[in-house]
């Protein structure tokens, strides 16, 4: 009888040791948190710290030790409560918990100024483009008037004016050009998609047809100073140059389809 | 054996205090801006959004977070020009903050004070109604921010030299579940 009681006693206390053991742990763990950070933040010995300190007094110990301002107290105080109250006060979820990597959340000034100067770049191709269309649509008009009579091949002023337009033409054709070519390219922006598509893709038919426009222009013009009628390859001059401001024209539209007309 | 009792119910009361708070956690997002130029209408969508919330005493938090280059209108150099104007490399993600009574999660519509961080800037929105639909452990919840540019300091880019709007509403739909 007595024996069973003694065993009794000795499970009673085990238990109670145990379960007073769990009843603390999580102060336990809170107090070595805190000295953590206290250590790692501070640089004080266990040392100078109390023997037994609670998780404020173990920052407010440390705080006074090393000699640091109101600011980095309250810093300081604010990770200690932080962390000490993780297990009983959650707080608000941050981008961390989110799971966003570093990468997506770091800032990248160098990519900022890239896209700027991109941005910069192709404002001024824009501008230029859209005045392009000026001494382009002038080209193909004078370029009605350029075509000799039988009998008119002796006068040369419509051709001159039709040549000097067009030259300007090709001149901020190439400088509109240069903007695009020279705009910085962003990594990992993926394929073109959109209206810039068709855009990149009129490239093919403008571009080409920009420098053969010239060219058959100039091969033309020799052939009426010669007194002939263009033959060869010279006499679809026209047919190239419309196809190329056709071209150029659909490249403008492109790049700002779909457009929704509302005032 | 009465302090044995008492200590099991010191013990089991542990995990009950444990289990008082949750966590919300966002299944699916779509965040749609619209954008308003005289040629042009323009929706960009993200659905690259993390969410998350924590309720703690009676007031629940949220987070909402979307990496700005996400966003797809359609057209790829005008996602860039948009990365470019909302300096969305130097402030790469979008984040939204609310808090809500926790009494109030299971409500038809959600009535929230929203903090909006985007472009290095922060606005807030008080009052914004967001419509919620539960279908049995999922949250559909809707709503419209109504965020301009000038909240976030953003000079409106402009076309043909006229700007867009001022106005750029973000249109939330999101799916939550909680954990």
């Amino acid at each position: 009888m007595a024996m069973a009681a003694h065993v009794s006693a000795v499970r009673f206390g085990v238990l109670g040791a145990i379960g007073v053991t769990l009843l603390f742990s999580p102060l336990l763990w809170a107090q070595t948190v805190v000295t953590a950070v206290a250590d790692s933040a501070t640089a004080v010995s266990y040392d100078s710290l109390p023997d037994a300190p609670t998780p404020t007094d173990a920052v407010l110990t440390a705080d006074v030790d090393a000699g640091l301002d109101s600011s980095s107290f309250g810093s300081l105080f604010q990770q200690s409560a932080t962390l000490s109250s993780h297990s009983q006060n959650p707080a608000p979820p941050s981008l961390s918990d989110l799971g966003l990597t570093p990468d997506q959340t770091k800032a990248d000034p160098d990519a900022q100024a890239r896209l700027d100067r991109r941005t910069q770049m192709l404002k001024i191709h824009q501008r230029l483009g859209l005045l392009t269309t000026i001494p382009i649509a002038a080209a193909c008009f004078s370029g009605a008037g350029a075509v000799p009579d039988r009998n008119t091949y002796g006068d040369t002023t419509s051709r001159d004016v039709h040549v000097g337009i067009a030259a300007a033409a090709i001149g901020m054709y190439a400088a509109t050009a240069f903007y695009a070519i020279r705009a910085p390219r962003i990594p990992d922006s993926g394929p073109a998609r959109g209206g810039i598509k068709i855009h990149k893709y009129l490239i093919w038919i403008h571009a080409p047809g920009m420098i053969l426009t010239p060219i058959l222009g100039t091969m033309a013009f020799n052939d009426i100073a010669n007194g002939h009628k263009p033959g060869g390859i010279e006499q679809y001059h026209q047919e190239v140059a419309v196809t190329t401001a056709v071209a150029y024209a659909a490249s403008i539209i492109a790049v700002s389809w779909p457009i929704h007309l509302h005032f | 054996m009465k302090n044995l009792c008492f200590l099991a119910v010191l013990l089991l009361a542990l995990p009950v205090y444990a289990q008082g708070d949750h966590a919300w956690l966002l299944d699916q997002s779509s965040l749609t801006y619209h954008m308003s130029h005289p040629l042009h209408e323009v929706d960009g969508t993200s659905h690259a959004a993390k969410g998350k919330g924590v309720c703690h005493a009676g007031v629940c938090d949220f987070l909402l977070a979307a990496p700005v280059k996400t966003f797809d209108s359609g057209d790829s150099n005008r996602d860039l020009h948009m990365l470019q104007v909302t300096r969305g490399a130097e402030f790469p993600v979008v984040v939204v903050r609310f808090r809500i009574p926790e009494s109030a999660v299971n409500l038809p519509t959600l009535d929230c004070d929203l903090e909006v961080q985007f472009a290095g800037n922060t606005a807030h929105y008080a009052h914004v109604s967001f419509q919620q639909q539960i279908d049995g452990k999922a949250h559909h919840i809707t709503g419209v921010v109504p965020s301009t540019l000038s909240d976030f300091k953003i000079p409106p880019p402009s076309f043909f030299t006229v700007p867009i709007k001022n106005e750029i509403p973000v249109r939330v739909d999101t799916t939550w579940h909680q954990q």
